[in-house]
């Protein structure tokens, strides 16, 4: 038995491992994408489906083998179970980084989905957060929102200059790697304009290259 | 002065974010602050009383601005008021997702404090839970939402590491005894200052909640 017999025992089985592959590709991608992007991005549900769809047959066919005592299969479990942990890894640092945009900005998030993109949360991720949000309420107006004259209880106002509802900093900058060439990005409220060729790297504001990264055009990094 | 108080509370709140525990919650500051909103309301009221809705700021600058004046006091008061609870509950939220049982270790601290030894972690008032009772309410209800947000990933442990997994077994040492655990290789019995080589996974949670620490 040399490394090929072990390699090829582990490729095996054949199924559609183009898909998967891609999957896994797509999947670091967006829990790159949403790690460092300033807003919250779509959540990627079919990806996610189709992602948690393996897991689930990796875990059967890890637990088929677990009384196995061959070193061969067992060599292989280990493998797999590698492989495992870290795409769990990846799912996890993705919903976790939903959740913490989510807790951080819930007011201005939740306008975006209730009036313009529908497809921003999943249905979960909604419910936790109105549920998170009115528990908020609950417990402020509990602790001392509630003895406030009337006109001061909102936690939504925007009278009086400021506006209560926070939203992420879209200037922020980010690091972008260009996958297909998108001609020229204009960088507004500064005059800079700039060509993007296929795998140029650069420093730009989220709101300038926003478009292009939603399209797919331009990745994250 | 106006809005004094409520400056206290916000530092308090500063401090907060680079402790490791939750500082006493200040009721009375708190009920201060509140206090002073209401005062000032009342004064806007008995302000504007002898002008029956009719109030024109420019043939009245000097009662405008005082009218401004504690509007803005008011308004910065409940903003005051919102950052220092919002600290506290981000707090106290980080702590149900890192699998700290809050209410049981306040517990333990209130217990313990009679004994004298555990009261250094608090500030004067020894006999009361550094968490108001709303607080409590809200980490109650928040691991609840939590645990019901949990429960849709059944193939992922939301709350696990959120470091690369770099190795699918680990060196363990026992800091307290943890009773048995089942792995899939058979049981393994956790006592006291002994060694294990074992899936990161099976352990995560002892090493979180401080039964385990990990080697190398």
């Amino acid at each position: 038995m040399d490394i090929s017999d072990l390699l090829a025992s582990v490729v095996a089985p054949p199924t559609p491992s183009h898909q998967r592959l891609s999957d896994l590709q797509s999947l670091t991608r967006s829990f790159v994408a949403e790690r460092t992007c300033p807003e919250l991005l779509p959540y990627p549900s079919a990806l996610l489906d189709r992602v948690l769809e393996a897991i689930r047959e990796q875990i059967e066919t890890i637990e088929e083998h677990a009384g196995d005592a061959d070193p061969r299969t067992n060599f292989r479990m280990i493998i797999l179970q590698t492989e495992l942990e870290r795409v769990r890894f990846l799912v996890r640092g993705l919903v976790r980084g939903r959740i913490a945009k989510i807790d951080a900005h819930p007011l201005h998030i939740l306008n975006l989905y209730t009036t313009s993109q529908p497809t921003l949360l999943s249905p979960s991720e909604h419910k936790y957060l109105t549920t998170h949000q009115a528990l908020l309420s609950s417990h402020f107006s509990a602790s001392f929102l509630s003895q406030f004259p009337a006109a001061l209880q909102r936690l939504d106002d925007t009278t009086g200059g400021v506006s209560m509802v926070d939203k992420p900093d879209e200037d922020r900058a980010v690091f972008v790697r260009c996958l297909r060439d998108v001609g020229q990005v204009y960088v507004e409220g500064t005059g800079t304009r700039f060509e993007m060729r296929r795998g140029d790297v650069s420093v730009v504001r989220w709101s300038a290259i926003r478009a292009w990264v939603l399209g797919g055009d331009v990745e994250l990094i | 002065m106006y809005g004094e108080i409520g400056n206290k509370l916000v530092q308090d709140a500063k401090r907060t974010q680079s402790l490791a525990h939750l500082p006493r919650y200040r009721t009375e500051m708190v009920r201060a602050v509140t206090r002073e909103v209401r005062d000032l309301d009342k004064d806007v009221g008995t302000i504007l009383e002898p002008f029956a809705g009719s109030f024109n700021p420019s043939t009245e600058p000097a009662t405008a601005c005082a009218l401004l004046v504690n509007h803005l006091c008011m308004r910065r008061n409940k903003r005051c008021l919102l950052a220092y609870h919002r600290v506290r509950s981000d707090k106290l939220e980080e702590m149900c997702w890192g699998g700290v049982d809050v209410l049981e270790r306040q517990q333990q601290q209130q217990t313990s404090k009679p004994g004298g030894e555990g009261a250094t972690t608090l500030g004067s008032d020894g006999n009361s839970s550094s968490l108001s009772p709303e607080e409590e309410e809200y980490v109650r209800q928040y691991s609840d939402l939590l645990a019901a947000y949990k429960g849709q990933w059944t193939d992922i442990d939301l709350t696990g590491s959120l470091e690369p997994p770099k190795d699918l077994f680990i060196d363990v040492r026992v800091l307290k005894d943890a009773g048995e655990i089942q792995t899939e290789y058979g049981s393994i019995t956790l006592t006291k200052n002994s060694q294990f080589y074992v899936r990161q996974g099976d352990v995560e949670r002892l090493i979180a909640q401080g039964y385990l620490q990990r080697l190398g």
